[in-house]
């Protein structure tokens, strides 16, 4: 039907009538004061158009929130698998041992020939590396304990500036060093004390008010199982170590990811791994 | 067609766009991401540590889902309302975090969490979020625009009618 220009004039009054949610009587009541027949006609003819529009209007604000609440499930279900922590329940690592190098923790099983050995680039500080151990720490610690994965440790210092004490990724980068060359040989204590560090109640926040003493770092070597590094953390003995490494780890960090110093970052032969939730099982599963 | 009508069908045409745009890519980023878009939701240090998670998981395809309604003109009032009241609670959260000395990034497009003191950007944050305020407002009392289902169903059930 070709509207003409009155009738079109008042469908949009209606129009908006049924949008407003007031006032909806009240426009065409006003319009029928004393006008001329034709203005009447064209009113009944509005509200005939307003029942149809008034249900058009309940079907796409049904159909809207259809939409909203698809999309929003769908999302929830997608990002619940996104995050799903992986191996579940595996706990701590229980045959790692970790040695040393230049500053870099090297985790295997003893006797293993992993076939899968992976850079991991960390800064202590860092708050996405607490996400990543919470989501991946087990699964890495099985792997481990399977002597199927190697696991080079570097722990950078970048975020110092963004610490309480302005040095706290370095100390915790020399602590590990600590924990490595002192009790690197015990089961599980280099791993422990890594996850440790990251967990919810250990870790710093950025910009807070306060972090860890090398004292309270000692402490918990002691509680993750690495009593003898104590000595070697309080001291301060690789301090010059880990600001060493962590130089020279982004440097090779850089080179992997064209410039890039992120963390927490995967290198694997020379490339940094999207870390999608099945990176792991991707990557343990090439032949 | 009156010239009038020709500007307000422009403007609204593009302040539906520009609002779908903006929300499709802040809400494909922060999915693409959700570990950091976690971080950026506990950095502003507002919601107890059970709803950030949530918060988090929802919040990106929220605005991915009022990205789609506002790209089809789908009951564009209803998208419009929602988008101001978010963006409404955007500014809020950049507000607080300002008023508290925090030094975070908004996380708005992706990233967020902690940032330098300094490299703090609340000025501009809370002014670019006015702006889609406004044009948010703009589609509440405007909300007919051209290349819409809304329109497209509108014509449809008055010539039916």
């Amino acid at each position: 039907m070709r509207v003409d220009e009155r009738t079109r004039d008042v469908a949009q009054g209606g129009k908006r009538n049924t949008q407003g949610n007031s006032g909806g009587t009240n426009r065409p009541a006003s319009n029928q004061n004393g006008k001329s027949a034709g203005s009447r006609q064209s009113v009944a003819a509005a509200r005939q158009l307003s029942a149809g529009q008034n249900r058009t209007q309940l079907i796409i604000g049904g159909v809207a929130i259809v939409v909203i609440v698809a999309i929003i499930v769908v999302g929830l279900v997608l990002n619940k698998k996104e995050s799903a922590v992986q191996s579940e329940g595996y706990g701590a690592s229980t045959q790692s041992v970790a040695t040393t190098a230049n500053g870099i923790v090297t985790v295997s099983k003893p006797g293993s020939t992993p076939a899968v050995t992976i850079d991991l680039y960390e800064d202590a500080l860092c708050p996405v590396c607490a996400e990543f151990e919470r989501q991946f720490g087990q699964q890495i610690n099985k792997a481990v304990d399977e002597g199927t994965l190697a696991v080079n440790v570097h722990l950078l210092d970048f975020l110092n500036p963004q610490s309480f004490s302005r040095d706290y990724s370095t100390r915790a980068a020399a602590a590990s060093l600590c924990v490595a060359q002192e009790d690197g040989s015990t089961p599980g204590a280099y791993l422990g004390f890594h996850s440790a560090l990251f967990a919810s109640e250990t870790q710093p926040q950025e910009g807070s008010s306060g972090d860890l003493t090398d004292q309270q770092l000692a402490d918990l070597a002691s509680t993750s199982g690495a009593p003898a590094a104590a000595e070697c953390i309080t001291s301060g003995r690789n301090i010059a170590a880990a600001v060493a490494a962590s130089t020279t780890s982004q440097e090779t960090l850089k080179k992997a990811t064209g410039g890039q110093v992120r963390t927490p970052t995967v290198v694997h032969n020379g490339a940094p791994v999207q870390l999608s939730v099945d990176w792991l099982s991707k990557l343990l599963a090439q032949p | 067609m009156t010239r009038g009508r020709a500007v307000r069908d422009g403007l609204g045409l593009l302040a539906r766009l520009g609002l779908s745009a903006t929300f499709l890519v802040s809400g494909g980023l922060k999915a693409s991401d959700p570990r950091e878009t976690v971080v950026a939701v506990r950095a502003y240090g507002l919601l107890p540590e059970s709803l950030v998670t949530v918060v988090a998981a929802a919040l990106p395809y929220l605005e991915i889902a009022l990205g789609v309604l506002l790209l089809l003109g789908l009951a564009t009032r209803l998208a419009a309302v929602m988008t101001g009241v978010l963006f409404v609670v955007f500014i809020g959260g950049v507000i607080s975090a300002a008023a508290r000395g925090l030094s975070i990034d908004c996380g708005c497009f992706g990233g967020g969490g902690t940032v330098e003191a300094g490299q703090t950007g609340y000025a501009a944050e809370i002014v670019r979020d006015l702006g889609f305020l406004v044009l948010a407002a703009y589609l509440v009392f405007r909300p007919d625009t051209p290349l819409s289902l809304d329109r497209w169903a509108r014509s449809r059930s008055g010539s039916t009618a």
